[in-house]
């Protein structure tokens, strides 16, 4: 666990891999990744500085010039400006077939950004080659850091089992496969136990009282397992977080609005930038949080943005920031966490 | 239709009748049997197979001509959710008629993904159409309007998956509770 405050430019994308995992020298050309106004010291625990982040997620880019998605991440990158958030979490996806090309230009777009971002990654950023070039835009994609009184937690959610090798794939054929939502030759994501141990490690001296925020690209519930709305070892992470009083969950993935709560657990789901997922046949705790269907007709309809106001307890609200009108009433002016 | 013109109609249907009965008579002793053998009936569950396979490759991009930039149906379909084949015909906004789920399928290959529409008679048009209707078998017709999105009814797979949830929220495929 690391300060923010403690963080240069090339150092803040490396915050906190300390249980092993390879940590690679990030490239910080072209992206903002300096350092917030932070934190009062002397704040105890459960004490929050109020203070506002964004989430930007899914972007999948293509290799196609001027592809449509590239203006719709850029205008959503505008639309967060715009939130004057103390920080942006991307939460994987940028590319869509995990190509070098494609994650730079994500990265050029989000360089945009005024503020510190951090990123973890998907699926499509991954497994062309086992997140190589991810890393090295990007950097370790387990880290936490303290801003404001609040313990944020990125964990790589999309590991699966080894299906390529027995079958003899390409890393070509491991994207395509991978690429497929319902694909099931895959078998399900999850973090694993060597980011379970690093998460172990990384709360095991906090305060239970200490506010808790932490981002993966997959839901931590069984949403809709056959899509990857789950993550295997979900209810490992629960369990090493049970002991704190509240935990914030947010994810990518689902390209639409969902919520659900665990025990300590508030599970929040975002909007993309590229497409809307349609709502799996699955009985939501919380169905007012599902939006209105989007009208195929216009693309930028069912995407965009989010932002979530934190306040000193630790209450939070989730605004979502959609480009287009497809908000219910529990959601249009935003709903606690 | 005068009554003698229907007394000959009637006349005419009534040796019909007659001859048709004689007929299925003859053949119900001589050929007491399936229309179709189970070895018939494999082969044409084969071909529809086929058919429905080579739609799912469809779906997910394997005709290049149907995409110029990178988008497949797939994409925002995912076992094709939100096709709902059973709504049409029905009335498509953008184009401001009445229009089959033939026409809904080309709309989507030449505006959000920009690609060259499939002939509406052509084998990979009825493969996509084989896809689609095969993942909502089952499913009520209800032509005219979509009013929610619904996904496919039969979601076969999954190897590897928890069969158990974890108890939080509510998913019908691992609870066994899909057809």
């Amino acid at each position: 666990m690391e300060d923010l405050k403690s963080f240069g430019r090339r150092n803040f994308l490396t915050i906190s891999g300390k249980a092993g995992l390879t940590t690679l020298v990030a490239s910080t050309v072209g992206v903002n990744f300096g350092m917030v106004k932070v934190a009062e010291a002397a704040m105890g625990p459960g004490k929050v500085s109020a203070f506002r982040f964004a989430i930007l997620t899914d972007a999948h880019l293509f290799s196609f010039p001027d592809h449509k998605f590239d203006g719709f991440l850029a205008d959503a990158v505008d639309d967060v400006i715009k939130m004057k958030p103390d920080i942006v979490f991307y939460l994987g996806d940028i590319a869509q077939n995990g190509k070098e090309d494609q994650l730079a230009k994500g990265k050029k777009i989000l360089s945009k950004l005024t503020m510190p971002m951090k990123v973890i990654p998907g699926e499509h950023d991954w497994y062309l080659d086992m997140g190589a070039a991810w890393r090295g835009h990007f950097g370790n994609p387990t880290w936490s850091f303290d801003h404001k009184g609040v313990h944020f937690i990125g964990m790589n959610s999309i590991l699966v089992r080894d299906f390529w090798t027995p079958a003899g794939l390409s890393p070509k054929q491991r994207m395509d496969t991978m690429e497929m939502l319902e694909s099931p030759i895959a078998g399900p994501w999850g973090v694993r136990e060597e980011q379970l141990d690093w998460l172990r490690k990384d709360t095991a001296k906090l305060d239970p009282d200490t506010p808790i925020v932490v981002f993966t690209h997959s839901p931590l519930w069984d949403y809709y397992p056959r899509w990857n709305f789950q993550t295997e070892d979900a209810p490992d992470i629960r369990g090493i977080l049970a002991k704190f009083s509240r935990v914030m969950a947010f994810h990518g993935h689902v390209h639409q609005t969902v919520y659900n709560r665990i025990g300590n657990l508030s599970s929040v789901g975002t909007l993309s930038t590229s497409w809307p997922w349609p709502y799996p046949d699955v009985q939501l705790a919380y169905p007012q949080m599902r939006m209105h269907r989007s009208d195929p007709g216009n693309f930028k309809d069912g995407e965009g943005s989010q932002y979530i106001d934190l306040e000193a307890n630790f209450n939070g609200t989730m605004h979502y920031n959609p480009f287009g009108d497809m908000l219910t009433p529990a959601m249009k002016n935003g709903f606690v966490i | 239709m005068n009554r003698n013109t229907m007394k000959r109609v009637f006349s005419a249907l009534g040796t019909v009748a007659s001859v048709g009965a004689v007929g299925l008579l003859v053949y119900s002793s001589s050929a007491a049997r399936e229309p179709f053998t189970k070895q018939e009936l494999a082969d044409q569950e084969k071909a529809l197979l086929a058919a429905v396979d080579h739609g799912r490759d469809l779906w997910h991009g394997s005709l290049p001509s149907m995409s110029t930039n990178g988008l497949a149906c797939g994409n925002c379909h995912p076992d094709a959710a939100a096709s709902n084949p059973h709504t049409f015909p029905k009335y498509q906004a953008d184009l401001g008629r009445v229009i089959s789920l033939r026409d809904m399928i080309n709309w989507c290959i030449t505006v959000p993904q920009g690609g060259k529409a499939l002939d509406v008679n052509s084998a990979d048009m009825i493969a996509m159409e084989a896809y689609a209707f095969y993942l909502y078998r089952g499913t009520k017709i209800a032509p005219g309007l979509a009013t929610e999105q619904t996904p496919p009814v039969v979601v076969e797979g999954g190897v590897g998956y928890s069969k158990k949830g974890s108890g939080v929220g509510y998913d019908r495929e691992s609870t066994g509770e899909n057809r």
